[in-house]
């Protein structure tokens, strides 16, 4: 009790959110009121009851995809199908070590990371200064069609568009990618910029805080949470129409693997390349990025609980 | 001068207002357009005047596509391509609704889905559309129509889901207390709470669901409007496919200002800011994390001022 007292009036931000993770602890010596051993008794069960249906709609997905997928594609397309097309996650679990052997994974990943690389990075500094530009009312209604365009038009269209005009080059994969993607990033960042803290800056201003301390204290630790939120959201499109580029201007990369594998019949291997990449995408948008922004925020206690 | 801008207010000059930016940035693209074709002195790219020309001799049926006895100009294709987008919407969204509803109603079902929805719902339409080519060949309507259903149906799942977990429980017992009819209370309670969960999905949906269908059509269709812009693309004409590329910005922010907005308008005239619900708006959005939340209410934020 003196323990949980002193370290109510402990000050920093470090022990309030200490505070706040062991208020949820059980005092010692105490027992559990019968109540309580209900509610935990009911939280174990959900979770165990949850886990197990998971677990079952990955078995059931699974076996039907393995051994019922062919039937019922031929019932829907009214037509007998060739295995070929329709291969099961064995065969494709299979493919994936010839792949490994041939060398081609890495290279091929390393061709669409660096595409990725370079593409989002150009719309996102592109975008983050729209989104800084378009504080101001005129730049605003300047830039607004420009965002509502590329926000509701297919990404293909920009991928055509940019391919007949710069041709195989650079500029052509990269202004399909910026089209996409800019206006996520501007909108973000633009939400984030206008709800910066206005008293919390004048009150720095008025005690004399430096340009610099003011940036680095208020500012950007305002601001990361909507540059977070642009990155994975900007990421999630933009490997998207990285890989539908790669399909037509390229001759390395995951798209242009998916487009030898489906040209040539090979669906175990496209299915192989494509979800290769789709589980290193998810992985990159979900673990990598998410980490990333935990870490950041976790001296803030409503993220931590 | 117009009278309006000859009113009280304190006189601004027209190139310092809002209007005019916004006038001046369709020129500005036609200008870096110009500068582009100049610049780059490329063979196949061509001028903003060529290219409207050749949307003109489109919209008023002077070119023909050789599609054999297919369809063969821009409203026969346009219409094939609504038609499909709209087979597809309807039946993602009547199996979508249903689903949705059991996995909100049932946290087992929504522990057996939950993982498949979202591996869909993040998977590009791109391998759809190569995939259903393959499987269903280029004849027909079943791939591309399969492909607007597999990109849309996640976002109705979800979007349901989200409803029926957020209908106030408290009404349904006080209802049941009362003895109101269970179909009055579907009709009262169930769907006025399901409603803007509901107009996300369609929304959404269509959304997405068209730029999926379009994909489709290029890769494993041999009609519509996808078709067109790949007929174009391979035959080496700048203008067919910026042509068909503007068809298609057009119609995609036709069907944002003439149908959602006034739909969302009228949907939501009880309620008093659509910015309060908590939609699932865009396909990034893979839990209901508490960054998840905030996510949400920055891109609806974001996208009811822009």
């Amino acid at each position: 009790m003196r323990r949980a007292h002193a370290r109510r009036t402990a000050t920093t931000i470090r022990e309030v959110s200490d505070i706040v993770v062991t208020t949820d602890e059980r005092p010692e010596g105490r027992q559990r009121s019968a109540e309580e051993e209900r509610l935990l008794a009911q939280r174990r069960r959900d979770t165990r009851n949850k886990w197990l249906w998971r677990i079952a709609g990955y078995v059931v997905v699974l076996l039907i995809w393995e051994y019922g997928f062919q039937a019922i594609m031929e019932l829907i397309a009214g037509r007998s199908l060739n295995d070929a097309l329709l291969p099961g996650p064995i065969r494709i679990l299979q493919t994936i070590p010839d792949i490994w052997e041939d060398g081609e994974m890495l290279s091929n990943f390393g061709a669409t990371l660096t595409r990725i690389g370079i593409g989002f990075g150009v719309s996102f500094i592109a975008g983050a200064l729209i989104g800084l530009f378009t504080q101001n009312k005129w730049l605003d209604s300047f830039f607004r069609d420009l965002v509502v365009v590329s926000l509701t038009s297919p990404g293909l269209v920009w991928a055509l568009t940019g391919l007949i005009i710069w041709g195989f080059k650079p500029l052509g994969w990269i202004f399909a990618i910026f089209m996409t993607t800019f206006a996520l990033v501007s909108v973000n960042i633009s939400e984030g910029v206008r709800a910066l803290p206005k008293d919390l800056l004048d009150m720095a201003k008025a005690f004399g805080v430096s340009s610099i301390d003011r940036q680095r204290h208020i500012v950007i630790p305002h601001l990361a949470p909507y540059i977070f939120t642009a990155v994975r959201f900007g990421f999630s499109i933009a490997w998207k129409v990285t890989v539908l580029t790669e399909v037509f201007s390229s001759n390395k990369g995951i798209g242009f693997q998916m487009r030898v594998t489906s040209q040539v019949f090979q669906l175990d291997e496209f299915f192989t390349w494509v979800l290769s990449f789709f589980v290193f995408a998810l992985f990159l948008e979900k673990v990598v990025l998410q980490r990333a922004e935990d870490r950041y925020f976790r001296w803030r206690q409503e993220v931590a609980t | 001068m117009t009278a309006a801008a000859m009113d009280s207010r304190p006189r601004v000059p027209f190139y310092r207002r809002p209007v005019a930016a916004r006038i001046l940035m369709p020129i500005a693209v036609i200008v870096v357009w110009y500068l582009v074709y100049w610049t780059l002195g490329s063979r196949i790219f061509e001028p903003p005047h060529r290219v409207f020309e050749f949307m003109w001799n489109e919209l008023t049926l002077e070119t023909r596509l050789r599609n054999g006895k297919g369809p063969s100009n821009l409203y026969q294709m346009f219409g094939l391509t609504v038609v499909r987008l709209f087979a597809g919407f309807a039946i993602a969204m009547v199996v979508g609704t249903v689903i949705g509803l059991a996995m909100g109603l049932s946290k087992s079902v929504n522990a057996f889905f939950h993982d498949w929805v979202m591996a869909v719902l993040a998977m590009p339409a791109l391998v759809w559309a190569l995939f259903l080519g393959l499987v269903f060949g280029p004849q027909g309507n079943q791939a591309p129509i399969y492909a607007c259903i597999l990109a849309g149906i996640p976002f109705v799942i979800i979007n349901v889901r989200e409803g029926v977990r957020n209908t106030p429980k408290e009404l349904f017992d006080m209802a049941r207390a009362f003895g109101v009819p269970q179909n009055k209370i579907t009709r009262n309670v169930l769907l006025p709470s399901l409603m803007p969960f509901l107009f996300a999905a369609v929304r959404y949906a269509f959304s997405v669901g068209w730029k999926g269908l379009v994909i489709a059509e290029v890769f494993a269709s041999d009609s519509g409007m996808g078709w067109a812009i790949k007929f174009w693309y391979d035959a080496h004409q700048t203008r067919g496919v910026i042509g068909y590329a503007l068809f298609f910005v057009a119609f995609a922010l036709a069907l944002e200002k003439l149908l959602f907005e006034p739909l969302a308008e009228k949907a939501f005239k009880w309620r008093p800011r659509v910015g309060d619900v908590g939609v699932v708006e865009e396909q990034f959005l893979l839990d209901q994390t508490v960054e998840g939340a905030l996510e949400v209410e920055q891109f609806t934020g974001g996208e009811s001022d822009g």
